[in-house]
């Protein structure tokens, strides 16, 4: 039999990757959404308090250092299989950045412009919501964007706790190692999460010109 | 700096990401920085004597059946170990060994117009998923632990590469024309001058790298080499839990446990005057 070549291979499985595809992109949007509201309350809480930050720090950066396989393997015998276990295991690889920037940001606000509000009588919500937040976005978005970057590959890594997505295409092929068909599902799965992985980038840039405040832009 | 990891040093070029910052933004108080010394390096080892000593306790109150001995004895985890330890070891040294020439070359003034397709590319390669390109290595070059290091130094050779371009790159071109000025060759500037300023980003390179090998080498089950992931892949499929958390806490212990070592020699290998 003739192995078959990555066209045809592409050809035959276009519905299957594509589902997987968007298997993916759901997994990581829901993960990032979830980590986009976590990160960023945390942030507010260590750029609020002094006494937080070094260990709200700390802790995010320690989970980014947890080894990929452990740490959806953890996440089994509290969940069990499934989305679930992929879903948490990829909001905490995603925490770091968000976080982190979301702190840097708020801290690069200038404190004038705030005492400026204040002094015109501006609440301390609706000074956070209309000017501190606004101004400190941009910076936040870039550490959504590097969150993003690394949960897309991580996530290939969640079919083996049955996740949904392409890392499905690549487990298949490893089990399949050795026959001709094998190279074909490896790259059918890794080049598909390349393509995500872009889509979601350009996705980023959009949104950072949509959603950075006039006056900063 | 407590808080270095792989992203600190992802993106240490593009504009609005905050590389370094953060270590600026809780040194306010003096009065603390004791406290937070201490708390600094003593914190990691005291978190991870608990980790493993909690662990220990709790497998030895288990009833061990057959199957969960095999894989949960003395002589076979420090097995895992050791295999570990060489993957990442090995190849994170073949990175070094790469990558960091590589990068003094780019940063050459003959290679000016080769360093931002070099980073273009390595940028667009980031997009590949470790899972992925060390499964296609693994595919074209055989399974066993020369290809797993072949896919590791492939993933990990980026962030070498990247910083060490970055950080002498970032070096102050007036010193480096006054050290040319006072009779030093190209080669004594780089070595006396440039190296030594560049030292901290291609360190902290080295170490992004180490960690992405200690954590991507738990892959490394599935390609016929039997590190901790095995132990974690094992606890997964025969469905024994103790075998998975003694794998996935083990794997993650180390991979802690060696970062918090490279920041360690981080910071004696760092020239004092910086």
């Amino acid at each position: 039999m003739k192995p078959m070549d990555f066209y045809e291979y592409l050809k035959y499985n276009a519905e299957p990757l594509f589902d997987e595809a968007v298997g993916h992109v759901r997994l990581v949007a829901i993960s990032i959404g979830i980590a986009l509201v976590v990160g960023c309350a945390l942030g507010v809480l260590a750029h609020r308090s002094a006494r937080t930050r070094p260990v709200i720090l700390a802790v995010s950066s320690t989970l980014l250092t947890i080894p990929s396989l452990a740490l959806f393997a953890l996440a089994i015998p509290l969940l069990g299989l499934g989305t679930p276990p992929a879903v948490v295991a990829l909001v905490l690889y995603a925490l770091l950045p968000i976080v982190r920037n979301t702190v840097v940001g708020l801290a690069s606000v200038d404190q004038n412009v705030l005492r400026a509000a204040r002094g015109m009588g501006i609440g301390s919500w609706r000074r956070f919501a209309r000017i501190e937040l606004p101004l400190a976005w941009p910076v936040v978005l870039a550490g959504v964007r590097v969150s993003t970057q690394i949960v897309v590959g991580i996530a290939a890594i969640g079919a083996l706790v049955n996740g949904p997505g392409l890392g499905n295409e690549i487990f298949r092929g490893l089990r399949s190692l050795g026959s001709p068909f094998a190279l074909n599902f490896v790259l059918g799965g890794t080049l598909g999460i390349v393509v995500v992985a872009l889509l979601f980038d350009a996705m980023f840039i959009l949104l950072r010109r949509f959603t950075t405040a006039r006056g900063i832009r | 700096m407590t808080t270095s990891t792989p992203t600190e040093t992802t993106e240490p070029q593009t504009g609005p990401e905050p590389a370094e910052d953060t270590a600026d933004v809780g040194a306010t108080a003096v009065r603390r920085t004791r406290r937070k010394l201490v708390l600094r390096w003593m914190g990691m080892p005291a978190l991870l004597a608990l980790a493993f000593g909690a662990l220990y306790l709790w497998v030895s109150g288990q009833e061990l059946d057959s199957i969960e001995k095999r894989t949960l004895n003395a002589s076979a985890l420090t097995q895992r170990v050791i295999e570990h330890l060489q993957l990442a070891a090995v190849s994170t040294l073949i990175v070094i060994v790469i990558a960091i020439p590589l990068g003094i070359l780019a940063t050459r003034r003959s290679a000016r117009y080769v360093a931002p397709v070099l980073l273009a590319l390595g940028n667009l390669g980031q997009a590949i998923p470790s899972f992925g390109l060390i499964t296609i290595v693994v595919l074209l070059a055989g399974v066993g632990f020369k290809s797993v290091v072949f896919g590791l130094v492939a993933y990990s050779a980026l962030p070498i590469l990247r910083n060490t371009m970055v950080g002498l790159q970032q070096v102050d071109q007036t010193l480096v024309k006054s050290a040319r000025g006072m009779g030093m060759s190209p080669m004594k500037t780089l070595l006396r001058v440039e190296l030594p300023l560049a030292v901290p980003v291609v360190l902290a390179g080295v170490r992004t790298a180490l960690i992405l090998n200690v954590g991507t080498a738990t892959l490394a089950t599935f390609f016929g080499v039997k590190a901790l992931g095995y132990v974690i892949f094992q606890g997964i499929q025969l469905d024994r839990t103790p075998v998975l958390i003694v794998g996935a806490v083990m794997a993650s212990g180390l991979a802690l446990l060696v970062d918090y070592l490279a920041g360690v020699v981080e910071e004696l290998l760092t020239p004092r005057g910086l």
